[in-house]
């Protein structure tokens, strides 16, 4: 798929709940980035996810702006951004929030590792 | 007190723009995010972390915090930073939003190594010729006060700058901030900022550790907290909590220990509430001396403040109010424990 190793902006409602059904199949690593056009530390963290993104082609990387989906937004109780929210097979596994780089990134390989207890 | 050190009393800048464009509802914040990096590299300092909500953005730097609201921003920075140098470049970026300024207010306290202190910071004197020459003529009511302590070394110093239309506008403001100073830590206390050497933990992750353990995420729990820990000591967190912020800045290092606190209230907020929040932000640290300045439009503010150190055991040793063009009232107290401990 040409959009791998992307970070894949959902900008209907369709394509959103298209993209989470496609990953739930897939068994996935799902990263979502609730994010705002105005919200300067998004804007911030943007090219570190950018890079994650094309290091980790075998995570699925969505981005949610919160007006353009306002429902999805409210539903998922977005309050600060950018919110991370983490999913596989459906569920929400974990969630970064705030600009946080290392938190990031330390938790996307947490998640990938092969299960084992740390 | 140790030769030299890094200086932990910070250095505030707040600014106040005014537009009428109706879309730019967002203001400030849309100024683009490599325009923000230009301004605190003129300053020398960096962004570590940062968060958002819908009513403004809150960063970490490398040393200390900058705020950004639709109309108004806060920056504030300590050890060497030039952060005057920020004015100018900010007011220039807001011009491009059709923002113009109508209100600065720049404060501090005494440094601990004065003599460290780079161009234009060397002395008060020097900052306010500094600020005056970039503050555009519109801003006509001035004003810079020295408001002294007990303690000849330790003073508050305020200079603010106003336009004709909010010099006394501000006077429907119900805004008090409180910048709480707090040096001669507990020693035991301010070894919980410091990263232990056996894990690695990044800066984040270490950060959200110290938070917890150290009761800050108790101060104000409805209050959402983007922290950071520094190498190999340090701590630096930005609250958000709807549209107010609040911020804690630690150096830990015996010799020259220093932590502050920060938060905006207001007038008409219980005084359960901000006597409870300076009391328990004062506790985690249990400092010999500490400073409040406390400005907003009220005259009587300030007596919460003295009723939430009393109970700790903080003598209250200066008292001092002025009055300046936009901010209000600015009321600075020093306290010393009185609970001699070694």
């Amino acid at each position: 798929m040409a959009e791998e190793g992307q970070v894949i902006a959902c900008h209907t409602v369709e394509s959103w709940e298209q993209q989470l059904a496609s990953a739930n199949t897939s068994q996935k690593l799902v990263v979502v980035d609730f994010t705002a056009s105005w919200c300067g530390p998004c804007r911030f963290i943007a090219p570190v996810l950018t890079d994650l993104a094309k290091k980790l082609p075998q995570v699925l990387f969505l981005k949610v702006d919160v007006d353009e989906l306002k429902s999805v937004a409210q539903d998922w109780a977005i309050e600060c951004m950018p919110t991370f929210i983490f999913l596989k097979e459906g569920r929400i596994i974990d969630k970064v929030v705030g600009a946080r780089k290392d938190e990031l990134q330390c938790k996307i390989e947490n998640h990938l590792a092969p299960v084992q207890n740390a | 007190m140790a030769v030299s050190g890094f200086e932990g009393f910070e250095k505030r800048l707040e600014l106040h723009f005014f537009g009428d464009d109706p879309l730019e509802n967002m203001g400030l914040r849309l100024i683009d995010f490599e325009s923000l990096e230009q301004v605190l590299h003129a300053v020398h300092c960096t962004v570590v972390s940062a968060v958002g909500n819908h009513f403004f953005d809150a960063y970490v730097l490398s040393e200390s915090s900058l705020f950004v609201y639709p109309t108004k921003i806060i920056i504030k920075t300590c050890g060497t930073t030039q952060l005057l140098k920020s004015v100018r470049p900010l007011i220039h970026f807001a011009g491009k939003l059709n923002l113009t300024l109508c209100e600065c207010r720049y404060t501090r306290g005494s440094f601990i190594f004065p003599k460290s202190q780079p161009f234009p910071h060397t002395n008060f004197k020097e900052e306010v010729i500094y600020i005056e020459e970039n503050l555009p003529n519109n801003l006509v009511y001035r004003k810079a006060t020295v408001m002294p302590s007990k303690n000849p070394s330790y003073s508050w110093h305020v200079f603010t700058a106003a336009d004709q239309n909010h010099h006394l506008r501000r006077n429907l403001n119900s805004d008090v901030t409180f910048e709480v100073c707090m040096t001669e830590l507990d020693r035991h206390l301010a070894r919980k900022f410091f990263k232990k050497t056996v894990d690695c933990k990044t800066g984040d992750l270490a950060g959200k550790e110290m938070t917890e353990l150290t009761g800050i995420d108790d101060i104000n729990p409805d209050a959402f907290i983007c922290d950071f820990a520094f190498d190999p000591c340090g701590y630096s967190m930005n609250g958000v909590d709807g549209d107010r912020y609040s911020t804690i800045h630690v150096t830990p290092e015996d010799g020259y220990s220093y932590a502050s606190f920060e938060c905006v209230g207001s007038i008409y907020d219980d005084d359960v509430d901000i006597v409870e929040t300076l009391k328990k932000s004062v506790q985690v640290f249990k400092p010999a001396t500490v400073s409040i300045s406390t400005t907003s439009n009220s005259r009587e503010v300030w007596t919460k403040v003295a009723r939430a150190m009393e109970p700790l055991g903080l003598k209250c040793r200066t008292f001092a109010m002025d009055e300046f063009p936009a901010a209000g009232i600015v009321v600075f107290q020093t306290f010393t424990s009185t609970n001699r401990r070694k």
